[in-house]
């Protein structure tokens, strides 16, 4: 950086003598630093593995045990025989996989075409898209309610579907139009020379262009259908067909809860997540950030 | 004389899909589908509000208007003061806490180390979990008897008595704020540093040949041109804060005796709990208004930027 600048004006650069640590020292104790408030931000996903793997008679040990005295698996073996976590998780993921298919299916088209065209009525239909976002899953629970037994769709999993959907779409339009504005008009210019017509422009040249934002905005659309609580509470009352946010709410709801099956409970589910999250980090972040401001 | 009608049709199909239409339809489905699914609750909330609407007649559509009752009877409701006071304390906690550490931890890393990158993605990962599971998992670590927090404090002498942090209603509000700053601070963090890597470095270098101070630097340059940030990343987390249902939801539902109780919660429980539909959509229809003028002062904000 500095050898950069200092090339660009041509003089060296003159730096005063701080009374500091040297570079090296410096760099090290930050990492320190950093690793320590990390480490900090992050205990309580380490808490709840950890307690997921105690027994609950050392849940409840005084003072408690920062690693499992005897890591055990009985938690994850109560919580799949009898809490139906493997139906939970299942219901998850299908809600979740389907709301991602849908909303990315239907976010792709419109997120270029945004990327394209300008005119005044494009810019009030990115608004309400923008807007549409942010309104409360709470308050819309009754209205959607009364549209989905209208449509006969109360207790059906397509009601949830379509609810988060609400939800992710918007959210996917925002971060695949950034996407497709960096995909240089020039690509799909050529592709059009070549005898391509413009949705095959789109299809052939655009879209694998823009695969990593398209990875990034279903990681982020899965993760938030996954997650879904309010809709699925409130429009799926057969236990069968509930999600996992359901299953675990019946469970920490009670006054007293059993901690190291509920943690475990909640390490079993959030797993997948996780996972997902540290595989993608990278492209996560930039596709967050990226999305957001712009 | 067919094969040219065929070369005529295939040339105004390859010129129809080429023009605006298709591209007009791709932008019309989700838009439509968003009218119905976001625009038609709107509506329905607020017809629902000024109406007497009870468990015999929510399944028809004819229901008696009754003008700004519902609204009426939500101000005079004894918890709708405590409610207003509980909504502005979390929400203006939430923003100041998320933004003031955010921003900290974004700025320690700008600051040069290894794994620098790494480690700032990893805190992202608070943001990942779904608020269902943050709430219960903070509901464990601040149960009064074997929760880890007051563990933590009693070994380090920092509390003489037990501390109930969900069932004492001067501390459940905290309780929730806490968890609830954790879960949204990563997003601000995030934010904060793409604002902060958009700053070119050659300024601070130019400040810094004229003798500015690290503290001079942050207050006239780091602060001014992160201004635009600064104000979407606040008004994206107050949209956020006022969204807050779940992480609530699971560890308190609002208790003990309202004293963590929001908006949204009280719109929820009016409706679902207590069946009283017409004050619950009154609730949903006050806040509409205040997050929807949050987000147009967003929206104008960000595309002022992207103008300029």
């Amino acid at each position: 950086m500095t050898t950069a600048s200092a090339s660009d004006v041509a003089l060296p650069v003159y730096r005063p003598r701080r009374r500091r640590l040297s570079g090296r020292t410096r760099r090290w104790l930050l990492l320190a630093f950093a690793v320590g408030l990390v480490g900090l931000y992050l205990f309580p996903v380490y808490w709840m593995y950890v307690s997921g793997f105690k027994l609950s008679g050392e849940i409840f040990a005084r003072p408690p045990s920062f690693f499992p005295r005897e890591p055990s698996l009985d938690s994850f073996r109560w919580i799949f025989e009898r809490e139906n976590m493997a139906r939970y998780i299942g219901n998850s993921l299908l809600i979740a996989t389907s709301t991602t298919a849908l909303s990315l299916c239907l976010a792709m088209g419109c997120a270029y075409a945004l990327s394209r065209l300008r005119s005044r009525w494009l810019d009030a239909a990115l608004l309400f898209i923008l807007v549409s976002q942010v309104l409360p899953p709470a308050l819309m629970a009754t209205p959607l309610f009364v549209i989905f037994r209208q449509l006969d769709l109360i207790n059906t999993q397509l009601a949830v579907i379509l609810a988060v959907t609400t939800k992710t779409l918007p959210f996917a339009i925002i971060i695949l139009r950034t996407t497709f504005l960096q995909v240089p008009r020039e690509l799909e210019d050529a592709a059009r020379v070549d005898g391509c017509s413009r949705l095959g422009a789109f299809f052939r040249v655009s879209l694998p262009v823009a695969r990593t934002g398209l990875l990034v905005a279903g990681a982020i659309c899965f993760m938030l259908a996954y997650g879904e609580f309010v809709y699925a509470v409130s429009l799926l009352s057969r236990n069968a067909l509930q999600p996992a946010t359901v299953g675990l709410y019946s469970f920490v709801g009670a006054e007293f809860a059993d901690w190291n099956n509920v943690m475990a409970f909640c390490a079993v589910f959030v797993t997948p997540v996780v996972v997902m999250f540290v595989l993608l980090q990278r492209h996560i972040v930039r596709g967050l950030t990226a999305g957001a401001i712009k | 004389m067919t094969l040219m009608t065929a070369h005529a049709g295939r040339r105004r199909w390859r010129r129809f899909i080429d023009g605006r239409v298709p591209l007009i339809v791709m932008i019309a489905v989700p838009v439509v589908y968003l009218a119905v699914f976001v625009g038609f609750p709107i509506v329905y909330n607020l017809v629902m509000s000024f109406q007497d609407v009870n468990l015999g007649n929510i399944a028809t559509w004819s229901r008696p208007f009754i003008g700004l009752d519902n609204y009426e009877r939500l101000v005079d409701d004894p918890i709708f003061p405590l409610v207003l006071r509980n909504s502005i304390i979390f929400l203006v906690a939430n923003v100041v806490l998320q933004f003031t550490l955010g921003l900290g931890l974004a700025l320690l890393f700008t600051l040069r180390f290894p794994a620098a990158a790494y480690l700032r993605g990893l805190v992202l990962a608070g943001w990942m979990l779904p608020p269902l599971v943050i709430g219960a998992l903070w509901k464990w670590m601040l149960a009064s008897e074997f929760g880890v927090v007051n563990e933590v404090m009693r070994h380090l002498g920092l509390m003489g008595e037990t501390v109930y942090w969900l069932s004492d209603p001067a501390l459940s509000l905290i309780a929730v704020t806490i968890a609830n700053v954790w879960f949204g601070l990563p997003f601000n963090m995030i934010l904060l540093s793409a604002g902060l890597a958009g700053i070119p470095k050659d300024i601070y270098e130019a400040a810094s040949l004229d003798g500015a101070r690290p503290l001079q630097s942050f207050r006239y340059i780091t602060l001014p041109l992160l201004k635009p940030t600064i104000f979407a990343v606040i008004a994206l987390s107050t949209i956020y804060t006022m969204r807050a249902f779940d992480l609530l939801w699971a560890m308190t539902r609002g208790g003990p005796v309202d004293s963590s109780n929001v908006f949204p919660l009280w719109s929820y429980i009016l409706s679902f709990q207590l069946f009283e539909f017409g004050p619950g959509a009154a609730v949903a229809t006050m806040m509409f208004v205040v997050v929807f003028a949050v987000a147009l002062v967003y929206v104008r904000s960000i595309r002022h930027e992207a103008q300029s």
